[in-house]
């Protein structure tokens, strides 16, 4: 529980850091961090409720969604020319 | 967003990783009863992995594997398993998607014929879940053109 409460003030710094960014690179960085970390607060959460073997599943599938996510943002602004 | 990346990492990692994201996605198709998951979940991660080989690769060499043609047969495909197993149960003298039914056909009881049906049902909106994904991902992508025009896409 403490973890987790830690994870979620952790988390608040990188949203303040993807919010009040001064580049889109430190927007992104922010971003991809709170996917990070809200992926250990699955594990986290699977531990409280003892059923880590279905929450496995879910943080796989976040932390693959976040991966991609984040590769096409990137295409995206090398696309635009802005990096 | 279409083209390919000349990034020896990112190549890489999604060379290595594509598998591994489709037989996940299977995984998460077929284990659709017994734990988080089931039809859309598993045809979400099995586009996914798609849409990373088009954003890693790029559009030709993606569509070696995946034309837009072999797209739009496996979205009819899938919504016809979908269809055609509740219409089965229709004919067999049941209600629409009343799996039961499949049981007067299949060499099986009736629970197993349930379980069957509900795994048909999920593996129809797997395949036209993914092939939809897909096919909206590079329409958006290449702004809708016809595909004639991708090759010069971009900046």
């Amino acid at each position: 529980m403490c973890v987790g409460t830690g994870l979620c003030f952790l988390g608040l710094l990188c949203l303040y850091r993807g919010i009040f960014g001064p580049t889109v690179l430190n927007r992104m960085a922010g971003i991809s961090a709170i996917g990070t970390k809200t992926l250990v607060l699955l594990m986290v959460m699977g531990f409280i409720y003892n059923r880590v073997d279905m929450f496995v599943d879910i943080s796989v599938v976040y932390a693959l969604l976040n991966f991609v996510g984040s590769l096409a943002a990137a295409k995206y602004l090398e696309m635009r020319g802005e990096v | 967003m279409t083209r390919s990346t000349d990034d020896i990492i990112i190549k890489t990692v999604s060379r290595v990783l594509v598998p591994f994201i489709q037989l996940f996605a299977l995984y998460v198709i077929m284990h659709g009863h017994s734990s988080p998951g089931g039809g859309f979940q598993g045809g979400v991660i099995l586009g996914a992995s798609f849409i990373l080989l088009v954003i890693t690769y790029g559009l030709d060499q993606t569509k070696r594997r995946m034309s837009e043609k072999a797209d739009a047969i496996f979205s009819s495909v899938g919504l016809l398993i979908y269809a055609g197993i509740g219409a089965l149960c229709l004919i067999l003298g049941g209600n629409y998607l009343n799996y039961g039914e499949l049981s007067k056909i299949l060499p099986v009881g009736l629970a197993e014929a349930r379980a069957l049906g509900i795994l048909g049902i999920e593996i129809g909106v797997g395949i036209a879940v993914m092939a939809v994904m897909f096919s909206i991902f590079l329409d958006v992508s290449t702004g809708g053109l016809p595909p004639s025009d991708n090759s010069e896409e971009g900046p």
